[in-house]
Formats: structure tokens, C-alpha cells, sequence
């Protein structure tokens, strides 16, 4: 799993859950851009993306790493509600939502079955 | 305006004149070689009379234009031709050596006019040059011309000048005296009929009279010297002289009649304008334009508070300086106190009185219509500084949104999964779900933290419970510089005019913490007749602008929809002092 968020004190717990829940955190990265060179460095399977990064917004990153076949599965996260994103969401090729509140393994795992 | 003993100096002056004008008439009335003397002393008393009363006239009235001066001078350049009279040798040669001199002052003046000055460079060396060459020539002439009018039927005086006797020098000197009159005439034909065109409607009023006979003056001139040319005896010379002399005498009656109408015109203009102005509700500016003849003046009034000119719509205008070649202001002023200006095409200053008139006549209604003009620009401030006010409120909303997702939320959301980690460690890892709640807990106490500041921002607590004294010594006290408050008002004031003064001392302490490089700060507050005056200073680099940072813009703004004014003063080098005065009337 790739973690995409600005806030490094965010990053660190959530690896820190994902990891006790059995999820392998193979990086890290701070902003949109070295999120889609580290997707194509790193091949994740899993990319938590966070919407609000400082350069390009979570969309645009998530349609630049789910273009080709094989693409890691994109979760994009926010501290705020998805509800707050509209159809965004859908369109950018993201596999789902979670509230950063409520992020565990459990909650992705039951978004991915889903998708 | 008036020249201290100009009066006398033009009475003596006058008199001379008089004197000269006496003499000639007698002179030419009883010179044996001239023919035709009774026509000759008419002209002769026409010219001197003409030039020198005119000039004197226009001197007068128009002490720093130099029309008049040089109007005098044809008329005492013209008595040197008439030393051509005298039988004596000597006078008489002198006479024809300076005989064309008086047609380079008038020309000079045409050229020169309406200023009296010439304008370019140019035109300072073309008539140089032709003062020049009219003496040197006709010096050069005399030199080589012993019977210098062989076809005059009386016999002249000696020519005292004569070397030699020399015919075909005498045609060649003729002929070059010729062509460069022509070309001299043809310039200053060009250079008159350019100004025409490039002149305004009211330039074009007072330049008319003078330039027409100007330009029938050098269309004669060169007639004349075209014939002379050919042919330089006999009564086509003679003939074709009276044109040019008739323009030449007609010149100063031209400029008399131009001023003449303008005066009369304008005593009509002005009675006129006073009438309208007391019964009709016309537009101001419309009958103004009309009374002073220049369809493209404005009125711009004057608001003392803040210091600037605005049209009828109130909306701000720039009033031209001196050094504007198109277009002049004239103060409207009444009982000592400017009310606003007559914007008016350039041309008019060549006219004080007219102005001047116009803009005492002006000034009551002026005064009248400036009061609906500052209730326009109330009305226009009041607008920009309502639709700054929304721009104002929104980027704080957004600034607010971005600081609580930033800040406390972030810190909250990482604290909800710290407290998920805890929980699933408690059992199998007590130690290290312990060590993870700690820094939860750290985690919450920042989040509140943020929370406080935050609210602070919005408007602190203690501002609304202690008022502005107890809320700017807490801002003061937290602030990471030392900051002395020197006074605050006891009472309290009204909570708007409370929250911007607090605001503008947070915004200016935040300002120089980041920007200043201040070791110090003094902060005052007073209330002093009907205002509250807040005043920040630094001992920092200064350099600071209300242009410069959107904090301090924002901070004018806010004051702006309170009545209030923020000023900057910040030399570089020399420490900042942002200074606000808020209207605060009621407590």
C-alpha cells in the first residue's frame, strides 16, 4: 500500500493501524505529483489517497494512476465527508471513499469487495 | 494681475509715442522728395497710432504677455522710415538702411502671438536670421546703389553709404533679398496655417483676427516681393505695395477688434450667466461651457474630506497641473474656501478675466452642486466599501474553513485513529497503547489549542466580556515581542468600532512580528472628539504599504464600512506606525 497525505503526523498513524491490521506500507508520499511517480516506482496494489494535497487535488492524481491496466486500486480519504465531493468521486476512477475518521483495514477491505 | 510701476512706465511711454507720432505726420507732410504726402502722413499718424496705442493697450491689460511690447516696437520700428523724410544725408540714409525693420517686428509679433513669445527653437533662429539679413542686405545694397531711386521724379538726398556704383550687384543683391524674403514668408505661412489647424475651438476664437491678417499681410509681402523682383521700378512696385501696407495698418485694428469682441462677448456671456444661473435649473456645466466658449470644460468639486476632486457623479477626477499643454484648471473658491475647479481647454489663460468671471459667477451654485456631488461619492464609497466588505467577509469564511481543516480537524481525525490503535493494542500490547494515548493526549491539547486561537481570531471572548483594554494587554501579553500599551480608554466603546481597533492592533503586531524585524512595540489607544484613534508602532525596517499586504488592505476595508481610515507610515529603515481613526459618535 502506497500513503498519500500531507500531514506526515496523519501518515504516520495511519501506517502505524494499517500495518497492526496486516497491511504492508511499502511508502509514503507528501504531494499529488510524488504520489503518481512513486505509484509507477512501487507498483502498490493499494493507493490511499488523500483528496486535499498542496499541488494537484486527489482527483486529477487518482485518473493520472488508474489510466493503464493493472493500475493499483485507488482509495481516496479526507477529513471530510464524501457526501462533500459529489459525483467526484465516482469519476475520478477512485474505488471509493473513506472518512479519515473511520479508516481501518476492515473499511477498506469491505469498500474493495464492494467495488 | 497687476506690474508695480508699470502704469507710469506705459504713460511715458505713451507720450513718447504721442511726441514720435507728431513728428513723423510733420515730417512727412513737409518732406520735399516725398510725392503724395498727404497720404503718406495719414498712414504714417494710422501706423504710429495704430501700433503704439494698441500695444500699449495690450501691454496694459496683459503685463506678462509680450504681444504688447512687441506691437509697440513696429510702431517706434516705423519712425525709422520715417527719418527718410529728413533732407539731411546722413538721417536719410539711415532712414533706408532701417526702413524694413518694422516688417520683422510685425512679423515677429503675427509669428509670435498670442503668447508674444516664439515657441520652438526653429522659429527663434528663422526671425534672428531675418532681422539679421534685413539690415545686412539693404546695407549691402546701399553699398553698391548711389542713386539708390533712379525713377523717383524728385531728386533724393546722397546716399552717404555709396563705395561704388555697381548695377548688376545692386539686381543681384535685389533678387537674393527677394528669395529669401519669399522663403521667410512661405515658413511663417506654414508655421501659421499648422497652428490653425491644431488649435482648439477656443484657441482658434482668439487666434482668428490676428492670424487672417497675418496671413493677408505675408500673402501681400510676397506679392510684392515677387513683382519687385522682376521688375524693381515703376508703379507696379508701387501698386502692388498698397495691399501690403493696407494688411500691415489693418494688423493692430485686427487684434483691437478681437480683444474688442471678446470683451463685449464676454460681459454678455457673464450677464448672461448670472441670469441662468438665478432662474433656470439648466445644467451648470452646459452654461458655463457656453459663457466661456469651450464646449469641453468640466467642473470638478472639491471635498476637503479626503482631499480629492470628483465629477457631478462623485466619482473621482484628476484636475490638470501646470505643466499640461492642452488643458487648465481655474480654483472656484467662495469666502476664502475652494469649492472646486472650471477644467478647461488651455487656451482660455490667454483670457484671466473671462475665467476669472465665469468662476465667481460659478462659485454659489458650484457650492450647492457640490453637496449632491459628495452625497454621490458617499453614495460610490459607500458602495465599493459595502462590496468589499462581502469580498472581506468571504475570504475570511474561506480562511477560517481552511484553518479549522488544517488545524483541529487534521489533529482530531489523527487522534480518532491513534484512540483505533490504542484500542486494538490494550489487550496484547498495554505498554504501547499506553505511549499512543499519551500523544493523543498531547495531540488533543494542540487541537484545543488551535481551537482557542481560532476563536480568538473570530472574536476573542475577553474583547466582548472586559472590553479593548483587558483584550489588547491579553494580546499583548502573549505576543512573542515586548509590547508596551501606553493608554486605552476606560469607557467602553461600541462593539464594532471595540473589535476593528482590537483588529487592527492583532493584524498590525502579526505584521511586524513577520515582516518587521522589530525589537519593541508601543500600542495607544484614545478616544479623542467623536473618534477612536488606534496607533501601532515598531522600531523595525519599515518599508511597509497598505498596497503591499492583503492583511493590512483587509484591515482598511473593515474600516472603511465603519467610516474609519487606516494611513501607513513606514519610511525604510526608520520602523512602521499604522494609525486608524474610527467615527464612534454613540457609546
Amino acid at each position: 500500500m502506497l500513503i498519500v497525505d500531507d500531514h506526515p503526523s496523519f501518515r504516520a498513524t495511519a501506517r502505524m493501524l494499517l500495518e497492526l491490521e496486516g497491511y504492508e506500507v511499502v511508502g509514503e508520499a507528501p504531494d499529488g505529483l510524488s504520489a503518481v511517480a512513486e505509484a509507477q516506482r512501487l507498483q502498490p496494489d493499494l493507493v490511499l489517497l488523500d483528496v486535499n494535497l498542496p499541488d494537484i487535488d486527489g482527483f486529477d492524481v487518482a485518473s493520472r494512476i488508474t489510466t493503464d491496466d493493472g493500475a493499483p486500486a485507488v482509495v481516496l480519504i479526507s477529513s471530510r465527508e464524501g457526501a462533500d465531493f459529489g459525483p467526484l468521486i465516482r469519476r475520478s476512477g477512485a474505488k471509493g471513499f473513506i472518512a479519515k475518521a473511520d479508516l481501518s483495514g476492515s473499511a477498506i477491505e469491505e469498500l474493495l469487495a464492494c467495488g | 494681475m497687476r506690474v508695480t510701476g508699470l502704469r507710469p512706465a506705459l504713460v511715458a511711454i505713451g507720450g513718447l509715442g504721442a511726441l514720435l507720432t507728431a513728428l513723423a505726420v510733420c515730417l512727412t507732410l513737409t518732406a520735399q522728395h516725398y510725392e503724395l504726402r498727404g497720404v503718406n502722413a495719414a498712414i504714417t499718424f494710422a501706423v504710429l497710432v495704430g501700433y503704439i496705442g494698441t500695444g500699449l493697450f495690450a501691454w496694459y491689460r496683459r503685463p506678462h504677455n509680450r504681444t504688447g511690447l512687441l506691437m509697440t516696437t513696429v510702431g517706434f520700428t516705423y519712425f525709422l522710415t520715417v527719418l527718410t523724410a529728413f533732407e539731411q544725408d546722413v538721417v536719410f540714409t539711415f532712414g533706408v538702411l532701417f526702413s524694413n525693420v518694422f516688417l520683422v517686428v510685425a512679423l515677429h509679433m503675427v509669428l509670435a502671438f498670442p503668447t508674444g513669445r516664439l515657441p520652438t527653437p526653429g522659429l527663434r533662429r528663422l526671425v534672428g536670421a531675418t532681422y539679421l539679413f534685413s539690415v545686412v542686405c539693404q546695407l549691402a545694397f546701399l553699398l553698391v546703389t548711389p542713386d539708390w531711386c533712379p525713377t523717383c521724379s524728385t531728386p533724393l538726398p546722397d546716399n552717404v553709404f555709396a563705395v561704388t556704383d555697381s548695377p548688376t550687384a545692386s539686381d543681384a543683391i535685389l533678387i537674393v533679398a527677394s528669395v529669401f524674403a519669399t522663403g521667410v514668408l512661405a515658413a511663417s505661412a506654414t508655421v501659421l496655417l499648422r497652428r490653425w489647424r491644431a488649435a482648439t475651438r477656443p484657441a482658434r476664437r482668439a487666434l482668428g483676427p490676428v492670424l487672417f491678417t497675418g496671413l493677408a499681410l505675408i500673402a501681400a509681402l510676397t506679392a510684392l516681393f515677387a513683382i519687385q523682383a522682376v521688375d524693381s521700378s515703376g508703379t507696379v512696385v508701387d501698386v502692388a505695395a498698397i495691399p501690403a501696407m493696407l494688411a500691415f495698418a489693418a494688423l493692430p485694428f485686427a487684434f483691437l477688434a478681437g480683444l474688442l469682441r471678446n470683451r463685449w462677448s464676454r460681459a454678455g456671456a457673464v450677464t448672461e450667466l448670472v441670469e441662468r444661473l438665478g432662474v433656470e435649473r439648466a445644467s451648470l456645466t452646459e452654461t458655463l461651457a457656453a459663457a466661456m466658449g469651450d464646449p469641453t470644460l468640466q467642473l470638478a468639486y472639491w471635498l476637503p474630506d479626503p482631499g480629492k476632486f470628483v465629477d457631478s457623479t462623485g466619482h473621482a477626477m484628476e484636475v490638470p497641473g501646470d505643466d499640461d499643454p492642452v488643458r487648465a484648471a481655474t480654483m472656484v473658491e467662495r469666502d476664502g474656501e475652494r469649492i472646486g475647479a472650471l477644467v478647461h481647454d488651455r487656451s482660455l489663460c490667454e483670457e484671466p478675466e473671462l475665467v476669472g468671471t465665469a468662476a465667481a459667477a460659478a462659485a454659489l451654485a458650484m457650492a450647492n452642486e457640490r453637496l449632491e456631488a459628495e452625497l454621490r461619492a458617499r453614495l460610490e464609497e459607500l458602495r465599493e466599501s459595502r462590496a468589499k466588505l462581502v469580498e472581506t467577509s468571504l475570504a475570511e469564511r474561506q480562511r477560517l474553513e481552511r484553518d479549522l481543516h488544517d488545524g483541529a480537524q487534521q489533529r482530531l481525525v489523527a487522534l480518532s485513529l491513534q484512540v483505533h490503535v490504542a484500542r486494538a493494542k490494550i489487550t496484547s500490547d498495554p505498554d504501547a497503547a499506553g505511549a499512543i494515548l499519551d500523544r493523543a493526549r498531547d495531540e488533543l491539547n494542540l487541537a484545543l489549542e488551535e481551537l482557542r486561537e481560532l476563536a480568538r481570531g473570530i472574536h476573542p471572548a475577553v474583547l466582548t466580556d472586559r472590553g479593548l483594554g483587558a483584550a489588547i494587554a491579553g494580546l499583548a501579553s502573549r505576543f512573542p515581542m515586548p509590547v508596551q500599551v501606553l493608554t486605552t480608554p476606560l469607557a467602553r466603546l461600541p462593539s464594532a468600532v471595540e473589535a476593528a481597533a482590537y483588529f487592527v492592533v492583532s493584524e498590525s503586531l502579526a505584521n511586524m512580528a513577520k515582516h518587521a524585524g522589530a525589537s519593541h512595540a508601543t500600542v495607544r489607544v484614545a478616544r479623542q472628539n467623536g473618534v477612536a484613534l488606534v496607533e501601532v508602532s515598531d522600531d523595525g525596517c519599515g518599508g511597509a504599504s497598505l498596497e503591499a499586504g492583503s492583511g493590512l488592505r483587509g484591515l482598511a476595508d473593515r474600516l472603511a464600512g465603519l467610516d474609519g481610515r487606516l494611513e501607513v507610515v513606514s519610511p525604510p529603515g526608520e520602523g512602521t506606525t499604522v494609525r486608524a481613526r474610527i467615527p464612534c459618535e454613540s457609546s
